[in-house]
């Protein structure tokens, strides 16, 4: 008998019971389906993550200092932060997977114009902020090394404080503003960089403007360099390379109370990947568990349907049936039930997991994988949990068989 | 086919049911043989040995000057499958398919194609006279038709033997006349059949009347009638 047959033995046999084959692939339509669903859900988890808080595209890392508090101190003391100089800057520039590094400072202001009135952050940069971070101009020019050498009074405005201040023909190159009642020239204007849906908040909603670092640094009483800003060759290496930036700082500057380290998300995306990964584990093996004990509920009718059919299987080996066929049909009768649990329960979870997409915040994504692994997992059952019933069956005696009543 | 000093012993251990105690047999190709005697004499557990249905526990049994004392389960499978068309008194059809795929299930252990299995099985209900009753239900068709659908599932692989214990058992003595004239027809195409009755009158369509008594052969004599 080919497999092609066996298959439709088995087939209209589960149709036969169709109430008790539904009741024994529950187990495994849950288990398989459960599982599915959380992975799905888990997945999705996984990547929002990654999308929403570690952009993977990012290439830029800050270095920041940190203070060292010895423990016998019986006061905590704040120190100053060293200086850093463009010196340092320079050495910073020379480290393998740097392709620019930016020493930033940063202003708060109100800027007064047109009879509008706001506050705006100011940033102070050098020439090489341009460059480095992709500034589009849309009017005017982007600063020069003379700008910072002789403190130039010249500001830049984003196209959102344009938008603002001015009216729409109106010439602001040359123009004059008021910043905390110092006049700045304005020299041009840059696309601006606040993401799109940030514009909604009253802290972004005026733009932001630039100004020369050593003329924020003098203006207000900053030092020239508060901030360093690394830019990796590529997104891959940003996380070394703010390692060994922040490292070669704290040898060059050597400071006495603090070291210099790199704000590394990737670190928070693995440990929080790794939580993600250990709750669905978790919910997984509580799903698996379902799946054994759908298992043994299969291997429980399995044996009913042994006994019940006890004559037929004497029948078919008076028949000619040798102990190998009676045996590979109940192994497939099993396999047919569980596999056919784990398709509806794909099914199920499909569906189930469209609607969750719908009412969680991120999308959770089925991958094929999975789908594949649950459906031969579900007919792996079926073999394990199906080898006892078919043994039993095989090891019949046909007389024995025909005569039982 | 040549049994000698076949001994049948049931149980193991201290319950020992000893059945048949020596049977000696010879049965030429195309004989027509009724095995008779009272109940629990053994007639059942010799056909179901010559049938190899059962393995004896003792003694040799030749078939075709074959040997089929030690062979393994699979090789009684063949064997069955091969030689044998049994016929029940209870018919022992498969409830959940039709006549046709009652008589077709010897031939898909036979590795028989299906266009072909379908043909045949054809056949042998046209010749049991069940041509109207292909697709029928084992339990849509009567206590007569469901043996010659049995006689034609026994068919249907050739065999050259065809065992049948009470065959009309349980039917009307106006149905066992058709099933007997049936089984007349398929000796007298050559076959080898041997049925165990109760009944004179099923015996009398026979050449061959074997009477058993506690699992011995008393009696064997030819039927010239
Ligand atoms: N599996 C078994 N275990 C123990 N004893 C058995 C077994 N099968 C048959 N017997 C015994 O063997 C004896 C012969 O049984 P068998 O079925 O061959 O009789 P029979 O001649 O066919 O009887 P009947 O005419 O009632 O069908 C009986 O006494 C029966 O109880
Ligand atoms: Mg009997």
């Amino acid at each position: 008998m080919s497999i092609w047959e066996s298959l439709k033995v088995a087939m209209s046999s589960i149709w036969g019971h169709k109430i008790r084959s539904i009741l024994t692939m529950l187990g495994i339509i849950i288990g398989v389906g459960a599982v599915i669903i959380i992975v799905a859900i888990g997945e999705g988890a996984k990547n929002q993550i990654a999308d929403d808080m570690f952009s993977t595209d990012e290439n830029e890392i800050q270095l920041y200092y940190e203070q060292i508090f010895l423990e016998d101190d019986t006061e905590m003391m704040w120190v100053e932060e060293p200086e850093i100089t463009d010196e340092d800057l320079a050495v910073l520039r020379e480290v393998p997977g740097v392709q620019s590094v930016l020493g930033i400072n940063q202003g708060w202001g109100m800027m007064v114009h047109n009879e509008e009135q706001s506050d705006m952050t100011i940033t102070g940069v050098d020439e090489g902020y341009f460059a480095a971070k992709n500034i589009e101009m849309l009017e005017g020019r982007p600063f020069l090394a003379r700008d910072n050498d002789s403190m130039n009074r010249v500001i830049l405005i984003d196209s959102v404080t344009r938008e603002k201040f001015f009216s729409d023909g109106e010439d602001v190159i040359g123009e004059i503003v008021e910043v905390s009642d110092n006049p700045y020239k304005v020299v041009g204007v840059y696309k601006s960089t606040i993401p799109e849906e940030l514009l909604q908040y009253d802290d972004f909603a005026s733009g932001e403007m630039l100004m020369p670092r050593a003329l924020v640094s003098m203006m207000f009483g900053n030092r020239e360099i508060e901030s360093v800003s690394v830019i990796a060759e590529s997104p891959e290496i940003v996380s070394e390379t703010g390692q060994l930036t922040a490292d070669a700082l704290t040898e060059q500057i050597a400071p006495e109370d603090g070291m210099y380290i790199s704000n590394d998300f990737t670190q928070y995306e693995e440990e929080l990947n790794s939580y993600l990964t250990i709750i669905t584990l978790f919910i997984g093996s509580i799903a698996g568990i379902s799946l054994l004990v759908g298992g043994i509920g299969v291997m429980n009718i399995m044996l009913v349907s042994v006994t019940e059919r006890t004559r037929e299987i004497g029948l078919r080996k008076a028949l000619g049936a040798t102990r190998g066929r009676i045996l590979l049909q109940f192994l497939i009768e099993s396999v047919t039930l569980t596999s056919l649990g784990g398709l509806i329960g794909i099914g199920f979870a499909v569906a189930a997991t469209f609607v969750a997409s719908q009412l969680l915040p991120f999308e959770a994504t089925i991958s094929p994988l999975v789908v594949l692994i649950g459906f031969c997992f579900s007919a792996f059952i079926g073999i394990i949990f199906g080898i006892l019933p078919a043994n039993k069956a095989s090891k019949l005696s046909p007389i024995e068989a025909l005569r039982y009543e | 086919m040549k049994l000698s000093d076949i001994k049948k012993t049931y149980g193991t251990g201290g319950l020992m049911v000893p059945v048949l105690h020596g049977i000696d047999l010879e049965i030429e190709e195309g004989e027509f043989i009724a095995i008779m005697g009272p109940s629990g004499s053994g007639k059942s557990t010799l056909m179901n040995i010559i049938g190899f249905l059962d393995t004896p526990s003792s003694g040799n049994y030749e078939l075709n000057s074959e040997q089929t004392g030690r062979v393994k389960q699979r090789e009684l499978a063949r064997l069955r499958n091969e030689h044998i068309g049994f016929v029940f008194q209870q018919f022992f059809l498969m409830p959940r398919l039709n006549a046709l795929k009652n008589v077709e299930s010897p031939l898909i252990y036979a590795g028989v194609p299906k266009r072909e299995r379908r043909e045949r099985a054809r056949q042998m209900l046209e010749k049991v006279g069940l041509s109207d009753r292909m697709t029928h239900l084992p339990n849509e068709l009567s206590g007569g038709q469901k043996q010659r659908v049995a006689i034609a599932r026994a068919l249907v692989n050739h065999p050259s033997i065809i065992l049948a214990d009470e065959p009309t058992g349980a039917l009307d003595s106006k149905t066992s006349e058709q099933i007997m004239k049936l089984l007349v027809e398929l000796n007298e195409e050559g076959r080898t059949v041997i049925i165990v009755t109760h009944e004179e009158e099923v015996a009398s369509y026979t050449n061959r009347i074997i009477t058993l008594h506690d699992g011995l052969i008393t009696d064997d004599r030819r039927n010239l009638s």
